[in-house]
């Protein structure tokens, strides 16, 4: 039986006018398979949609194609109209006849106007209906680390109603925070004392995470504790593994071997240089500093904090003076500009270098040397202390986790976010977030802006214990799938396994939560086995057909 | 279809940046077509091959820019794609129909024209030179 399709039109308001609507109309009445056509002036406004919706059902219509807007401006509203109406959703097409024909042009568009349409037409013929469901998600959350992102998270996921789970591989929590605390004066440790204390947390220490499977919503994770292993089920995943830091002697920076500088002069971290400044008992008072940093990596956020924080420090309690070798000062975070203002007012000397400072041992002293971009001279220094630059790494084990769940990390090891720009803190699966320094150079505000928004999209995603998923919109024809496995390898959100169907053979088993809908998978598959409603090949060469008549 | 583009168009990047050329009032070539795709990855050799079959002039396939698709790798397929099947039509001898990926972000309207009009341009100079 042809399918019943009812084309609406829409004028905008008035928005179109070099669109010739009654002829378009009588065109597109003409295409075969359309049912009715309906001239209907601003059909977004509620007016526009009752008269829609009665139409849908007086004309009993299986298949609807608006022209109009952009479907990506109103897709959802007419969407909604046909749910209304009785209709599933997946059974619309839109024409964009405003954006993509009627302002992009001048002169009369009708001709093309009605292409679009046609196109639509030809692409709704074979249209079908998404089923709908709610899935059961567990509202218990994962949180691995055990630092002040971690803990950080855990409280706020408790806060919004949900049971976070923190997993520490050390015997306790917060073992490397006191940098944090030094830095920033941020009390981590009454904040663990909170978490250990709330009901809604459990703390998991000396566990280890060893194998974990499943989507978003429902994944199945096994935990090592103590020689015993226990399997849980979580909604969400949160990786809050940190970071440590490392002294870039031998990384080819051109310091001196280790032992060479230990007898004379010193070369420090950032780290010692505090413990130096913190010691009652010390009576060295070095008369000259130099901080080299911003040489190894672009992001130089955190080693400015550090530098500006102790130059201060050093000032104040000897008396130094203090030359700092960088290539940029990165001000960005909040409350450093202010830092680097009071650092320079106090007398501390920044030299920006482009290329990496030679640096001697000479004489007792170490000296530095380099070319200053703005003198354009070369500027040697003798110190009694260098602080080195320490490079950033992501702890150990992260590449071991980031591969139990098949998340790339980047080109320094870190985690990789799904998208810089727009979902910072999601990976590529759905469900699995990373927060704080395991996902890069951070400063304390962006760290808790991380853990705000991985909170507001975890609360998003369980809070009310169901999601409301597409079945089967993308799915493998158990006739075509001969299992090579070639989707799986290259769904970029892992939610492609092998799975059986009925007791039947072994194919590719898409899962509803976990899939992006993309359709990667669709167009990569050798058998042509994936379908893929809305994007389908059929549906997509129907529109070439259609271009192809006119 | 005379000397008509196809242009897939990913939704999260080409799609909005065709809307904003037109909003903005951009002009680009009435022969552009274009279908719209959930990502570049979605676009298989046999869309492209199909479109040329029909008598499109060139093929377009538009995606995010490198390191920020929505889909992660999804660009890089499209672009391997559009290579391949670039290969297969000189190895068939059809030559001044061209099949061409280019990366644009949703902000960038005016990138969105710029590779409409440089297709156009193409396929005029490889008919002049014919």
């Amino acid at each position: 039986m042809e399918a019943r399709i009812g084309v609406f039109i829409c004028n905008c308001g008035g928005g179109m006018k070099n669109i010739d609507f009654d002829a378009a109309g009588a065109k597109v009445a003409k295409i075969r398979g359309v049912t009715c056509v309906n001239l209907i002036s601003d059909l977004c406004l509620e007016e526009g949609t009752e008269k829609m919706a009665a139409r849908i059902r007086a004309e009993n219509l299986d298949k609807v194609v608006v022209a109009g807007c952009s479907p990506q401006f109103k897709e959802h509203v007419f969407r909604n109209v046909l749910e209304n109406a009785g209709l599933d959703g997946h059974l619309l097409c839109m024409a964009n006849i405003r954006e993509q024909c009627s302002w992009a042009h001048d002169g009369d568009v009708t001709e093309k106007a009605v292409d679009l349409v046609k196109m639509a037409v030809y692409k709704a013929r074979l249209l079908r209906p998404v089923e709908k469901q709610d899935i059961a998600v567990d509202r218990k959350v994962l949180v691995v680390g055990g630092g002040f992102s971690a803990v950080a998270s855990a409280l706020r996921l408790s806060r919004v109603g949900l049971r976070p789970t923190v997993l520490e591989k050390e015997a306790v929590l917060g073992t490397s925070s006191e940098e944090l605390q030094r830095f920033y004066g941020f009390d981590v440790s009454s904040m663990i004392g909170a978490a250990e204390g709330d009901a809604n947390i459990e703390v998991l220490t000396s566990a280890r995470m060893t194998a974990a499977k499943g989507a978003a919503g429902d994944f199945l994770v096994t935990i090592m504790r103590e020689g015993e292993e226990i399997s849980r089920k979580y909604g969400a995943i949160v990786f809050a593994t940190g970071y440590r830091t490392e002294l870039a002697l031998d990384s080819g920076l051109g310091l001196p071997a280790e032992n060479e500088a230990v007898s004379g002069p010193k070369i420090v971290s950032q780290e010692q240089l505090f413990d130096m400044l913190n010691d009652p008992f010390t009576d060295t008072k070095p008369r000259t500093i130099g901080f080299v940093f911003g040489f190894s990596d672009e992001n130089s956020r955190f080693p400015t904090l550090a530098t500006l924080n102790n130059a201060l420090a050093a000032k104040k309690e000897w008396d130094s003076e203090i030359y700092v070798f960088c290539r940029d000062v990165e001000v960005d975070s909040e409350g450093v500009e202010k830092l680097y203002r009071e650092a320079r007012e106090c007398g501390v000397v920044f030299l920006k270098c482009e290329a990496l400072p030679r640096i001697a041992v000479d004489n007792g002293r170490i000296a530095i040397e380099a070319e200053d971009v703005f003198l354009g001279e070369d500027t040697v220094v003798a110190c009694d202390l260098l602080v080195a630059e320490e490079l950033l790494f992501p702890t150990e084990g992260t590449a071991a986790l980031s591969s139990l769940l098949n998340i790339r990390l980047d080109s320094r090891g870190f985690y990789q976010d799904e998208n810089v720009h727009l979902y910072p803190v999601a990976s590529e699966r759905k469900g699995v977030f990373f927060v704080g320094g395991c996902r890069g150079d951070l400063d304390m505000g962006r760290v808790l802006t991380d853990i705000s928004s991985a909170v507001m999209s975890i609360d998003k995603l369980l809070s009310s214990g169901t999601i409301t998923a597409e079945i089967e919109r993308v799915k493998a024809d158990p006739q075509k799938c001969v299992a090579c496995l070639t989707c799986i390898r290259v769904c970029p959100h892992g939610a492609v396994q092998l799975g059986r169907v009925d007791g039947g053979k072994e194919i590719a088993v898409i899962a509803d939560l976990a899939c992006d809908a993309c359709g990667i998978c669709a167009a990569v598959c050798p058998a042509k086995a994936i379908d893929f409603q809305g994007y389908r090949d059929d549906q997509l060469l129907a529109q070439i057909e259609a271009i192809g008549e006119s | 279809m005379n000397g008509r583009i196809i242009a897939f168009c990913c939704e999260h990047s080409a799609y909005p940046a065709a809307d904003l050329a037109g909003k903005l009032g951009l002009h680009y070539p009435e022969t552009l077509r274009i279908i719209r795709v959930p990502c570049a990855g979605r676009v298989d050799v046999i869309h492209m091959l199909r479109a040329l079959e029909k008598g499109a002039s060139a093929v377009l396939v538009l995606g995010c820019e490198d390191g920020a698709c929505h889909h992660i790798t999804g660009n890089i397929r499209a672009r391997e794609r559009v290579k391949h099947c670039d290969m297969l039509l000189r190895e068939i001898g059809i030559d001044g129909r061209p099949v061409v990926m280019f990366n644009l972000s949703p902000n960038a309207p005016h990138k969105f024209v710029k590779a409409a009009n440089e297709i156009t341009k193409i396929i005029k100079e490889s008919r002049e030179a014919r």
